[in-house]
């Protein structure tokens, strides 16, 4: 609404921006991420402090409740175990910028799978765990497939139609608990019958074995994207497609090849909590495991050996988080809370590494 | 290089982690007033004013009665029962934090509670209206319940002689023996003094979902009925009848404070009778029973009390009869009941084989004797499942 022939000072020239920033030396890189977890923490504190608790109390408590005692240990550890393996899966998806967010819907289809051949089959028992292992990998594959067809072919999103896929996956696992699958035992009750015991995972060191599957697959994920053609082809997808193609990479082939590995290890995920720990399918299976996962890869910048430690560091906050909740008698609510301040400052702090803010300049 | 040392630093946090052995926590040390803790794990939280309410006024009574501190109580809310994953947890957790014993309020904890008392042997685990410890063969699972149904067929009567158009209405949770026994219990109630009376009853498929249960319950007052009941965990229904103007019947609370002009009265559970034998047995060393359940001689089952604004005359009176009939153990499940095709009504059982057959004048199905848990699913004539 300026009146014509009066200049404005700063026509044009937004208010604020976000310039890249150029480079940030590994040492501030780190004091960066560690003054992100302390403020987090003292936003925490400010808010337990207003709840009438002392802080310190409660994060003693968490790291007690976390790793202080041999059973929090090995929860924490179990918590980890779906957390990483679904990162790794959704990792290689990433790192070609397809935006696989549609690891719960892959999660449940494994699962379902598995739970298919653990409760209907009638294979023999010592077989039984290969046959639902790789059920639920080629469910999950082709679940994740789904999406990269549909990119390939006609450029479809894949962020929605991932996302979408979930619910797909959910409301199927609804139907076959309140129709088909429900357990006649349970005089009309709507859940699904508990796997015998030649369907369960055994144990290792307390755990079930698939902390071992997860290690193991971290190194194959590991080779397989810094050592061998398929995983150097999903790097040079991911950084400019033109380029990918110049290069004569078939794009629409690595996002088919790609989509189907990363949707079968979240099958995988699958097979391992229902055969794991739930010994049975439900609706709530994946626990939002899909979701945390993208958080854990995303904290990882998609390195498979740094998700070690940061699904480790979420599955402590969690367990920590439900421990205080017990002996503070604080609501689930206010733990939920801290684990939101301390991921919205690291995601936070990771964008201030990349970025700066220029503020616009006052014009003489 | 640094990478590698990334690797087998995570691979070595891991092995830290994981190589502990993980047998017995929970140890068997005795139990005593002063170290006892006991943990339960609820479905909602005590805002419902409902089914979490009432279990926890049971906790607290428990803890009243035998003197013990209210830190000796560790409620765990907002547990859901789908998620066994989260349910385990939250049990490991009471485990950790040093319960003896845990009681779980829901049905649907039945995977997770069988499972933890197979993990934990020392640990005494409590379950609420399931039916796994008779089959489990572990001496550490037990079931309690409360003949419910006794209380709902004397609130029953009340909704029975308060209907000016004989249509009731019922929103029910699951198409589940417990939820058909109860309402089943409420219609009986309701025909022993009105025998023009019909039901319609609306499946939530949730035990309690505020928005569920008000859609339902207007679906039914727009199907006509003029008093709403409920086998849900809120109290939604009761606001439904109140806005439309109708009469009600409650569920686990005393409803009559959030419906003054509806609320009839509520069949209630004193889940305290129970969690506090049980208790005091852990303390005195006593095994406990497989199964528990007891009605309204011992008042684990009762009703709030009637709201004598809104009754009909004569309810009290009524219902205070049947309640000595009750006592001098008259079934409520008994007669020549009949099913909506006009056949003599059948209770299945598990498999879905037919074990009782209501033949005669003279035939009655004792409700909640072997198991605690409630196996009257029949749909008797005169009740219509509208969805």
């Amino acid at each position: 609404m300026s009146k014509p022939g009066v200049k404005t000072s700063h026509a044009g020239t937004p208010f604020v921006w976000i310039v890249k920033r150029d480079s940030v030396s590994r040492k501030q890189a780190y004091l960066v991420r560690a003054a992100a977890i302390l403020g987090a923490l003292m936003l925490g504190a400010a808010l337990f402090l207003a709840m009438g608790h002392n802080p310190i109390m409660i994060y003693r408590d968490m790291l007690t409740g976390s790793l202080g005692r041999t059973l929090a240990r090995t929860e924490t550890v179990r918590i980890a175990i779906p957390l990483l393996v679904t990162a790794l899966g959704i990792g290689l998806a990433f790192k070609m910028r397809f935006w696989n967010i549609g690891a719960e819907g892959q999660i449940i289809m494994g699962a379902t799978a598995a739970s298919y051949f653990a409760l209907f089959s009638g294979v023999p028992g010592p077989y039984l765990l290969f046959v639902m292992f790789f059920a639920a990998i080629a469910a999950g594959g082709l679940w994740g497939l789904i999406p990269a067809v549909f990119k390939s072919k006609w450029n479809t999103n894949e962020t929605l139609f991932t996302l979408m896929l979930n619910y797909i996956a959910l409301e199927f696992v609804r139907y076959l608990q309140f129709g088909p699958w429900r357990d006649p035992r349970l005089r009309g009750f709507p859940s699904i019958a508990m796997f015998d015991q030649a369907a369960r995972l055994p144990r290792v060191f307390g755990v079930h074995i698939g902390w071992i599957f997860a290690l193991i697959l971290v190194a194959i994920v590991y080779i397989y994207m810094k050592k061998t053609r398929h995983g150097y082809e999903i790097t040079v997808v991911g950084e400019s497609i033109p380029t990918a193609r110049y290069a004569g990479i078939n794009v629409g082939r690595v996002f088919l090849r790609t989509m189907f590995l990363s949707g079968a290890i979240c099958g995988l995920t699958g097979f391992l909590i229902v055969s794991g720990a739930n010994f049975t399918l439900s609706e709530m299976v994946t626990g939002g495991v899909g979701f945390t996962a993208i958080t854990v890869a995303w904290l990882s910048r998609l390195n498979p050996a740094v998700m070690i430690i940061f699904s480790l560091f979420i599955a402590m906050l969690q367990r920590g988080a439900n421990a205080v909740q017990t002996t503070f008698r604080i609501p689930s609510s206010a733990a939920d809370i801290l684990i939101g301040f301390i991921l919205f400052f690291i995601l936070g702090c990771e964008f201030f590494l990349n970025y700066k803010l220029v503020f616009r300049k006052k014009v003489k | 290089m640094k990478k590698a040392i990334t690797l087998l630093l995570a691979l070595a946090m891991i092995f830290a982690l994981a190589a502990c052995d993980a047998n017995a926590p929970g140890s068997a040390a005795e139990v005593t007033r002063e170290n006892l803790k006991v943990g339960m794990v609820h479905i909602s939280e005590l805002g419902d004013q409902g089914f979490t309410f009432n279990h926890d006024q049971g906790a607290r009574k428990m803890i009243a009665d035998l003197g013990l501190s209210m830190d000796q109580y560790i409620p765990k809310f907002n547990v859901s029962p789908a998620d066994i994953t989260a349910t385990k947890a939250a049990i490991v957790e009471l485990i950790d934090a040093g319960c003896q014993i845990i009681f779980a309020t829901s049905f649907g904890y039945n995977v997770a509670m069988t499972e933890s008392a197979r993990e934990f042997p020392n640990i005494i685990f409590c379950h609420a209206t399931g039916f796994d410890a008779h089959s489990a063969g572990l001496s550490n699972l037990h079931n309690y319940f409360a003949k419910i149904h006794q209380a709902r067929y004397l609130a029953g009567i009340a909704a029975g002689l308060k209907t000016e158009n004989n249509r009731l209405g019922y929103v029910a949770a699951h198409p589940f023996s417990e939820v058909i026994s109860g309402y089943t219990a409420f219609y009986l109630g309701a025909l022993s003094v009105n025998p023009d009376v019909t039901m319609d009853v609306i499946y939530i498929n949730s035990w309690g979902d505020a928005r569920l249960e008000r859609e339902a319950a207007e679906a039914l007052i727009a199907r006509g009925v003029d008093v709403l009941s409920q086998h849900s965990d809120g109290i939604a229904p009761a606001l439904a009848a109140q806005d439309a103007g109708i009469w009600h019947v409650g569920y686990n609370n005393d409803m009559s404070t959030v419906a003054p002009d509806a609320s009839l009265l509520s069949p209630r559970i004193d889940w305290g009778v129970y969690m506090t034998f049980a208790v005091q047995s852990l303390l005195d060393g006593n095994p406990l029973p497989v199964d528990w359940g007891t009605g309204i001689e011992t008042g684990a089952a009762f009703l709030s009390p009637l709201n004598t604004a809104v009754a009909a005359p004569g309810t009290q009176e009524a219902i205070d009869k049947a309640f000595q009939e009750i006592l001098d153990g008259k079934m409520i499940f008994s007669g020549a009941l009949v099913d909506n095709d006009g056949n003599p009504a059948q209770i299945t059982n598990f498999a879905g084989d037919v074990i009782f057959t209501f033949t005669d004048e003279n035939s009655y199905f004792v409700e909640s004797d072997v198991y605690s848990a409630p196996s009257f699913n029949a749909i008797l004539k005169g009740i219509n499942i509208i969805s």
